[in-house]
């Protein structure tokens, strides 16, 4: 069993840095620009007409904690998944193995890097949307740990996807059936009780709605049990799935 | 002198295919041997097991002394690898490549930088250091990738076909960064399908097929030993060239065909029913390490 560095996965992440400080102009209208369209449109547009949800208060203040963690999903699966399967098809990973490094530091530093995306995602928008007085300067603090999680956990499973994926094609599932569909159905822009009943139970363990449920009982100041279960799915997701991702990562690079 | 590589019966299967067949070798410090063959000969995928992207089935690999199968860390740290994709980043710019690798390989940020713009100098990179990676020419391209595997002044370099596709001017300027890295005392293990690239490059050359070794010596010692006679070159008209293989395959000699040029080695057949069908000349040519592969397998080397 090879010993696991972190000073590897450190070098996994540089690339990252590197990239997205060389593409800064373009990297900005990801993080802020084009969620900023979302997050207005929603709370501004769709917030004139749906005025209250009950229990939860204005709709903008309803909705933004569910675009919050929607956008930190689509960061990290935009890397983890496309990115990831661009290099594969490059030979940009297999350049990175030649280096002392294994398979499992580098998808721990893919993972990690889904999690700094996430973490700046919810900075730059989050902070829009203090501005705006949609969203308690007080929550931002954990919920830029929230984002740091579900940014890991998205991608570690945007690394399952690249990894299985034999096309650039196949991969484009990953956002048909599973991104688009997660952004609409995990209480981001209506409360999971509105379902039918036997939608419901389904909504709860969709990978994405505990992050969403977490930031908005942070948003609300208003924690409960189903808070602290949240947080251990999401925990517990991540720590289970990432074995595999690693797996499949090298059943796709070492053969 | 000691050995830097040690390849012993190495065994390599995909499904019931035999990739590489138990071949043995070894490398000598600051030598350079090239692995020549057609594709699928196994040279590729042998030095993918040796640069630890593949798991062998079955043999030992040492790499100055350490076990590759077991000790992949520790060998990756001493050994520089060019893949035959050039692998590069294409989202980062040429000295970014660089500079981000060395720091992957422990390297310190400030060590990174500074190793990268000497190593860029090295390969006449220098101008190209902050363009984008899809700016540049193929042979470029290839430069910076055998750039990025020598970040780490590694022992060992392994290049998988450090020239193929590139135009001659290019592939002249690669072969001359090469014999640089070897006169610095590195050691080399290339594979080819260049007969030209081992002959200059190389100090032995394994002829490879099928996953096999099927000779293995210093270019000149492999034509004196298999191809000493010399060859013979039939040139004819387009259409003598039915008549010349049928004659060729009556004498039941191996050739390859180039145009309607007919090369074989010289092995003292009687070549009389060919020189004397009309339009057709034969000469006598000393041998090179094509001529032997077709002696050692019976076909042409390149062979895509």
């Amino acid at each position: 069993m090879t010993e696991f560095r972190l000073r590897s996965v450190a070098g996994v992440v540089e690339r990252h840095r590197v990239a997205t400080v060389r593409t800064w102009k373009v990297a900005l209208t990801w993080f802020l620009i084009e969620p900023a369209f979302v997050l207005v449109a929603m709370g501004s547009g769709v917030g004139q007409l749906v005025v209250e949800i009950p229990g939860h208060g204005p709709y903008s203040h309803f909705v933004t904690p569910g675009i919050i963690i929607g956008m930190v999903m689509f960061h990290a699966l935009f890397d983890s998944a496309w990115g990831v399967f661009n290099r594969i098809q490059q030979g940009a990973f297999e350049t990175q193995l030649t280096a002392p490094v294994t398979v499992t530091e580098l998808a721990a530093g893919e993972a990690l890097w889904g999690g700094i995306r996430g973490v700046i995602s919810t900075l730059a928008i989050g902070g829009l949307a203090i501005l705006l007085g949609w969203f308690p300067l007080s929550a931002l603090p954990v919920t830029l740990l929230v984002s740091f999680v579900v940014g890991v956990q998205f991608g570690v499973v945007g690394l399952c996807s690249a990894s299985a994926s034999p096309s650039m094609s196949a991969l484009t599932l990953v956002f048909t059936v599973m991104a688009t569909p997660l952004f609409f159905f995990s209480g981001s822009f209506f409360p999971l009780e509105v379902l039918p009943d036997w939608v419901e139970p389904l909504a709860w363990i969709a990978p994405l709605t505990p992050g969403v449920h977490l930031a908005r009982g942070l948003a609300e100041h208003s924690l409960d049990l189903s808070h602290a279960l949240c947080a251990l799915y999401l925990v517990a997701f991540t720590l289970l799935l990432f074995p595999v991702a690693a797996r499949m990562l090298r059943a796709r690079l070492v053969k | 002198m000691a050995s830097e590589i040690v390849v012993d019966k190495l065994v390599k299967r995909f499904g019931h295919a035999t990739a590489v067949d138990a071949i043995s070798f070894s490398v000598d410090q600051r030598e350079t041997v090239g692995l020549l063959g057609p594709n699928g000969a196994g040279k590729t995928t042998t030095m993918r097991i040796l640069a630890g992207l593949s798991p062998a089935d079955g043999g030992t690999v040492q790499l100055a002394g350490l076990d590759a199968r077991t000790q992949g860390r520790e060998v990756r740290r001493l050994l520089g690898v060019v893949t035959q994709q050039d692998g590069l980043d294409v989202e980062i710019s040429v000295r970014e490549n660089l500079t981000v690798y060395g720091y992957l390989c422990g390297l310190s940020r400030q060590a990174s930088a500074t190793r990268a713009d000497a190593v860029l100098t090295f390969f006449g990179l220098e101008g190209r250091a902050n363009d984008e990676v899809d700016a540049l020419s193929g042979g470029m391209k290839r430069r910076l990738a055998i750039a990025r595997a020598w970040m780490t002044r590694p022992r060992i370099i392994i290049l998988d076909e450090p020239s193929t596709g590139l135009d001659p001017h290019s592939r002249a300027r690669v072969w001359e960064n090469l014999a640089e890295l070897k006169a610095g005392g590195v050691t080399v293990l290339m594979s080819t399908h260049y007969m030209e690239e081992a002959a200059v490059l190389c100090d032995r050359v394994a002829i490879m097929d099928r996953g096999r070794i099927l000779a293995l010596g210093p270019p000149r010692a492999l034509i004196a030993e298999h191809a000493g006679r010399g060859a013979i070159e039939i040139r004819c008209d387009e259409a003598q060239r039915d008549a010349v293989r049928a004659a060729l395959t009556a004498i039941a000699v191996p050739w390859r065909e180039m145009g309607a040029v007919f090369s074989l080695p010289d092995e003292g057949a009687d070549l009389g029913p060919v020189a004397t069908l009309a339009g057709v000349q034969v000469h006598h040519r000393p041998a090179h390490l094509e001529d032997v592969f077709l002696r050692l397998t019976g076909k042409e080397l390149v062979d895509d």
